[in-house]
């Protein structure tokens, strides 16, 4: 029996297409490419730009799941088109469309402007209430692996925005802070070195906040980078709820200093041995 | 108020209300069972009038009504609140229940204290 995912063959790919300078409304268009083994739907996609249609627009940059740029809704699912074998969506026609829940500037390029105005909304970064050691440091904030165990997952979060155009609560409710933005307040309330968790609760403790969550899980479905952003979701409730009853974690930021002496002193303990040769 | 507080009160409330509810259930739908009475003669009203003299009834119903309307109405805000609303639609949402729970609270808290009150057979 031929394995139809490595069989290279003829697919028709129908991609939406929308330019809003002619365009009311988008509309279909269909091509036909001779797809390898291996093949992804961004490199498709570059040949259909550079043989059939130039005018195509698309954004895309690593080409290996890291930048996050190449979000698409593949086959009414969305997903990295630099990540995704066209032969391994096992159909002969694959659909590309720009990723739901965003507007649309053209083509396949959605407008990611609510992913980063949610982000940014619930200061993705490490607060300290210690602004003098943040101004003139005196020494390194420690984090032990286990601390950074806790956290490890919802760090690789790329801002693809996949996880926006997946939530079903996004697509009926704009206003809903959505998985990504939820996850990253999650992700820096919960790290030790942060004490910032007051200062987000007028981004985050709100109707449209962790509350609004249907938990249908599409977001950590969708997710590249294997984050699971649902269940940091449910995190964040705990934290909240126990901050709300006082329960919260407290958190002091000078112990957790490393005086700058004791660092020195631990990169002398690993230097290399001396040398024995060339002296 | 914190939306946090207002979400935990209404997970808190779902233990109260199931049991609660399951006394209700006991009184009025399986009377043969807990009481040794027939359901009709359970829900007649001499009866109704009789039960509700007692402070237990009044304190298991008071309860359950609070918990009850608030478990409700904190969801139905839930589901109004994702419409597309302006931000004045929102504060109409928000007074309007507010408004709405304490009409039913009155109310209930009304017929609860009548019942209580009620000279029987007059």
């Amino acid at each position: 029996m031929t394995d139809m995912t490595t069989t290279p063959r003829e697919i028709t790919f129908r991609v939406r297409r929308y330019n809003p300078d002619v365009d009311i409304v988008p509309h279909w268009d269909e091509y036909r490419l001779h797809v390898h083994d291996g093949m992804t739907v961004l490199e498709a996609l570059h040949q259909l730009k550079a043989e059939q249609t130039p005018t195509l627009a698309y954004r895309s940059s690593c080409r290996m799941g890291v930048c996050g740029s190449c979000g698409m809704f593949i086959n009414d699912l969305p997903m990295l088109a630099c990540q995704t074998q066209v032969l391994h969506l096992n159909t002969d026609i694959v659909t590309v469309a720009p990723l739901p829940n965003y507007p649309n500037v053209k083509d396949l390029v959605p407008n990611l402007e609510p992913l980063i105005q949610k982000h940014a909304a619930i200061k993705p970064f490490i607060i300290h209430t210690n602004s003098q050691e943040i101004d003139e440091p005196t020494g390194e904030f420690i984090q032990t692996p286990d601390e950074r165990e806790s956290i490890s997952q919802f760090t690789h979060c790329i801002k693809c925005g996949l996880c926006l155009a997946a939530c079903p609560t996004v697509a009926t409710d704009p206003l809903f802070l959505g998985p990504q933005a939820l996850a990253q307040a999650y992700r820096y309330s919960a790290d030790n070195r942060d004490c910032g968790l007051k200062e987000r609760l007028a981004a985050i403790d709100v109707f449209h906040g962790p509350y609004q969550c249907h938990m249908a899980g599409a977001c950590s479905q969708a997710c590249p980078k294997g984050v699971d952003p649902a269940f940091a979701i449910q995190l964040l409730k705990r934290t909240l709820v126990l901050d709300s009853i006082g329960f919260g974690k407290k958190k002091s930021s000078l112990a957790k200093v490393m005086p700058l002496a004791d660092v020195v002193k631990q990169i002398e303990e690993f230097a290399p041995p001396p040398r024995t040769v060339g002296k | 108020m914190r939306e946090t507080r207002l979400w935990s009160l209404h997970i808190l409330v779902i233990p109260i209300i199931a049991v609660l509810l399951g006394m209700h259930l006991a009184i009025m739908h399986y009377a043969p069972v807990f009481y040794g009475m027939s359901v009709d003669k359970a829900r007649e009203y001499a009866t109704m009038l009789e039960r509700g003299k007692s402070v237990a009834q009044l304190v298991i119903y008071m309860l359950l009504l609070v918990a009850g309307l608030y478990h409700g109405l904190y969801g139905l805000r839930g589901i109004l609140r994702e419409l597309p609303l302006t931000p004045t639609m929102v504060k109409v949402v928000d007074v309007g229940i507010i408004l709405f729970g304490l009409f039913i609270f009155a109310l209930g808290t009304y017929v609860t204290w009548w019942t209580f009150n009620a000279k029987l057979g007059g």
